[in-house]
């Protein structure tokens, strides 16, 4: 945990976009019941002057931007007057890894002689039965408290969860023992405990069983499942603060007085903004003055700089690439289309109800049955034989519902599947995508970056290679994308002759002096590629398939057409036919106009084509497949596609993706390979269908159990043996996911 | 005495009927406010009937919308 430092907040060091004296703190939330709980948090905290915050449902955080007079304590008390609560650290420690790992390690430690005198005879020492019960005491209060707590919480809501169950099957286990060791014969000194299949006979000189080791062993595995899961936890809300990191913090505004550097966050609309070539715009705005490329493929998609000068549009969050650029500020602070995607990110998270894990699920029949079922023991024993025999069976019952191997089904699998995963360059970032129930039936796919390798490549040439030499060397003082893949293809055909004197003509091409030759490289028209040449029926194919073409004269002469596109990576159509023999229909979604997206789609075998989507109508189609009943992965690898990959049931980022997008998936793919996609979703098909098969082995064998509790015939033997054979049955189960493929 | 019907859209769940009953009872003049999370539907009474707007006003703080007839 970080130092905290105002209040009893968690504090963060001061990021980017701070301004001097604020402070950015995490708020952890209790209460709320559904997303428009989050929106109102959301509100009345924003009411306080100074204070920006944001409210994610889903992780249960607030992230709150604060004014150096706003303390930790008026925001508690802000949330607080609204309804709801603030968990303050020394609660939320039951969260905490290393506080997990620490209960477990201790209850672990403590639990071995416990298990050991009540399990081997000869060890039982004379008062083995209270050092059992001093330390399972410890065990069961401090060590299960984080599930006693959790369990009384879904109680006051009605509901019940596997903590429920553990919490019952522990304190039954230790009250039934404790009451025996305290108030019977079981306590006398130099007792000891018999192991047997079948109960003794209830006659004199027999002590009821203790089943102290079964209350600790059952505590430990749970806590160790506990821990082991929540260590493999990401933090979240990383996707927005490496949204927010990537508008800058500074901007040059032009003033009468001359330039001067200002935090980004004091720009006004009508400000002239300066902006240096490689610098990040700071705001939405016109360009006044200056020409430059601009790479806006973070928010648009589109994988070609675009070229702007004075009237155009400039996004905030682009970088300017080869010019300087002056520009008159038009949106600013939460208007930029930077913060309405931030936003779109936001929405997203929020609007996902966190996913009822699978453990719970069956936990919340199983426990009523349980219960019932003990209570029909009561009662059955109770009115016939007596209700002292009666409340031994239904203790017996509740002891033996609670599997221990119920701890480790879920994280056990999680745990193999993700390493599994990551030998095979998937990366799983929160293991409980894993375990999503429901199985994805549709993947949109984002074009740039993740069907084709997002990297201008020369694909079709026409004419001969000298002239490619010629066009290689003019282009190679260029950091364009287009003249980098030129100078790259002409460099694999020879090596490229010195560059002499050169000159851009912006929005047309470059001409220059090579090797003694006159050397003319851009754009068909401006060299003069007429429509009788034999060439311009090339020209006109190559420009209908998406592709950007540039024609090459030397000295006076068309010597060579090329054709540049970002190129289809080779491993795109096998992999989407693996989607589609998994039952995954492929959608395509990208910013890239139609004829590029269709070509591209028509190359890999996609029939479903969304070409200008913006990032928010990336969300809408995932949106409106969610709605008609679709469960929907997202695979991308941009900021644009960001909002969309936290919408997604299932998001899965490129590894050569940006950040942003990688912090907004749920999976990342190392191999820069679709075919790494179907892989991912076997692999997650395949762990979830182990926790199912690792919930019914932990069930299983306490199921068959209680039939013999209830008739009064459990034993510790038996309660032990059940959960000794469940564990290592799980265990092993789960291992099997390692040799997955 | 003045008893009107509103309707509300966007409420889901029993926190949003205590924060829209919260809002509109602190409209001056409001005596009682009843919400029907199923229908959306807020029926307030007041000693002088309130405005379409301080309505709308207390609802946006709340967090939700008034559905306008």
């Amino acid at each position: 945990m970080t130092t905290p430092t105002t209040g009893t907040g968690t504090a963060r060091s001061a990021g980017a976009g701070l301004g001097v004296d604020e402070a950015l703190l995490d708020l952890h939330l209790t209460g709320m019941t559904c997303a428009s709980c989050a929106n109102r948090i959301e509100k009345k905290l924003n009411k306080v002057p100074g204070v920006v915050a944001t409210v994610n449902y889903a992780t249960e955080t607030a992230t709150v931007r604060a004014p150096a007079g706003v303390s930790f304590d008026d925001l508690v008390t802000v949330v607080e007057n609204t309804g709801y609560g603030v968990r303050l650290p020394d609660t939320e420690a039951v969260d905490d890894p290393d506080e997990l790992g620490r209960r477990w390690r201790i209850s672990a430690v403590l639990s071995v002689p416990v298990v050991l005198t009540s399990m081997v005879m000869p060890l039982q020492f004379v008062g083995w039965q209270w050092m059992a019960f001093l330390l399972t005491t410890i065990v069961v209060t401090w060590g299960a408290a984080p599930f006693h707590r959790s369990a009384w919480v879904n109680a006051r809501h009605g509901t019940t969860s596997m903590d429920t169950l553990v919490s019952i099957g522990v304190l039954a286990a230790y009250l039934w023992s404790s009451v025996a060791v305290l108030f019977t014969s079981a306590g006398a000194l130099g007792m000891t405990m018999q192991m047997s299949w079948l109960p003794k006979a209830d006659e004199a000189g027999v002590h009821p069983d203790l089943y102290f080791e079964s209350a600790a062993v059952v505590t430990t595995f749970l806590l160790l499942g506990r821990w082991l899961e929540h260590r493999a936890k990401a933090r979240s809300g990383a996707a927005l603060r490496a949204l927010l990191d990537l508008a800058p913090t500074t901007a040059w505004v032009r003033t009468p007085a001359g330039d001067t550097e200002i935090p980004a966050a004091h720009v006004k609309v009508g400000d002239l903004v300066v902006v240096k070539p490689g610098e990040r715009i700071a705001t939405d705005g016109v360009v006044v003055d200056g020409e430059s490329a601009v790479d806006a493929s973070m928010l648009t998609g589109e994988s070609v700089p675009v070229e702007v000068g004075p009237g155009d549009e400039v996004a905030g969050g682009t970088v300017v690439q080869d010019g300087l650029l002056v520009l008159r500020a038009t949106r600013v602070g939460a208007d930029t289309a930077l913060a309405r995607i931030t936003a779109l990110v936001t929405a997203a998270q929020s609007g996902k109800a966190p996913v009822q894990r699978l453990a719970d699920r069956v936990s919340a029949v199983f426990v009523p049955v349980v219960l019932v079922i003990a209570l029909l023991t009561l009662l059955g024993w109770g009115l016939t034989t007596g209700w002292q025999q009666g409340f031994t069976a239904a203790v017996a019952v509740l002891v033996i519902a609670c599997p221990c191997a119920l701890g480790l089904a879920t994280p056990t699998a999680l745990l193999v599947g993700t390493g599994r995963g990551a030998g095979m360059g998937i990366l799983v970032r929160g293991p409980e995508v894993l375990e999503s129930t429901r199985r994805v039936d549709t993947v949109v796919l984002d074009k740039t970056g993740t069907i084709t390798t997002g990297v201008m490549t020369v694909l079709r040439r026409r004419g001969d290679d000298d002239a490619i030499l010629l066009a290689g060397a003019i282009e190679s003082g260029s950091s364009h994308p287009v003249a980098r893949a030129l100078t790259e293809y002409a460099e694999s055909h020879g090596r490229l002759p010195e560059l002499g004197s050169h000159e851009a003509v912006r929005g047309s091409g470059v001409s220059g002096r090579v090797d003694q030759h006159d050397v003319r490289v851009g754009r068909p028209e401006w060299i003069g590629v007429g429509t009788s040449h034999h060439w311009s029926t090339d020209v006109a194919q190559w420009r209908h398939d998406g592709m950007t073409v540039v024609a090459v004269e030397v000295d006076g002469t068309l010597r060579a057409v090329l054709a540049i596109a970002d190129e289809v990576r080779g491993s795109s159509a096998a992999a989407i036919a693996q989607l589609r023999a998994l039952g995954i229909e492929p959608v395509m979604v990208t910013g890239d106009a139609t004829p590029v997206a269709e070509n591209v789609a028509a190359a890999v075998g996609i029939t479903d084509v969304f070409a200008d989507a913006r990032p928010e109508d990336k969300v809408a189609i995932v949106a409106r497949l969610q709605s008609q009943g679709r469960v929907v992965a997202v695979i991308g690898d941009g900021i644009n596609d960001a909002a969309a990959l936290a919408a997604a049931d299932l998001g899965i980022a490129m590894g050569s993706g940006t950040d942003v997008a990688i912090e907004a998936a749920d999976i990342t793919l190392l191999r820069d390979d679709l075919a790494a996609a179907a892989d991912a979703v076997r692999l997650s098909r395949a762990t979830l269908r182990t926790i199912k098969q690792n919930l019914a082995w932990a069930f299983g064998y306490n199921i068959a159990a209680i039939p013999l509790a209830a008739a009064g015939l459990l034993t510790p033997i038996v309660a032990g043996l059940a959960m000794a054979f469940s564990s290592v049955s799980v265990v092993a189960n789960s291992l099997r996911l390692r040799r997955f493929r | 005495m003045s008893t009107t019907v509103w309707t509300v859209q966007g409420m889901t769940c029993q926190h949003c009927v205590t924060a829209v009953t919260e809002e509109v009872s602190l409209i001056p003049g409001v005596t009682a406010v009843a919400v029907e999370l199923e229908s959306g539907q807020v029926t307030v009474t007041a000693d002088s009937e309130p405005t379409a707007e301080a309505v709308a006003a207390a609802i946006d703080e709340a967090g939700y919308s008034l559905v306008t007839a």
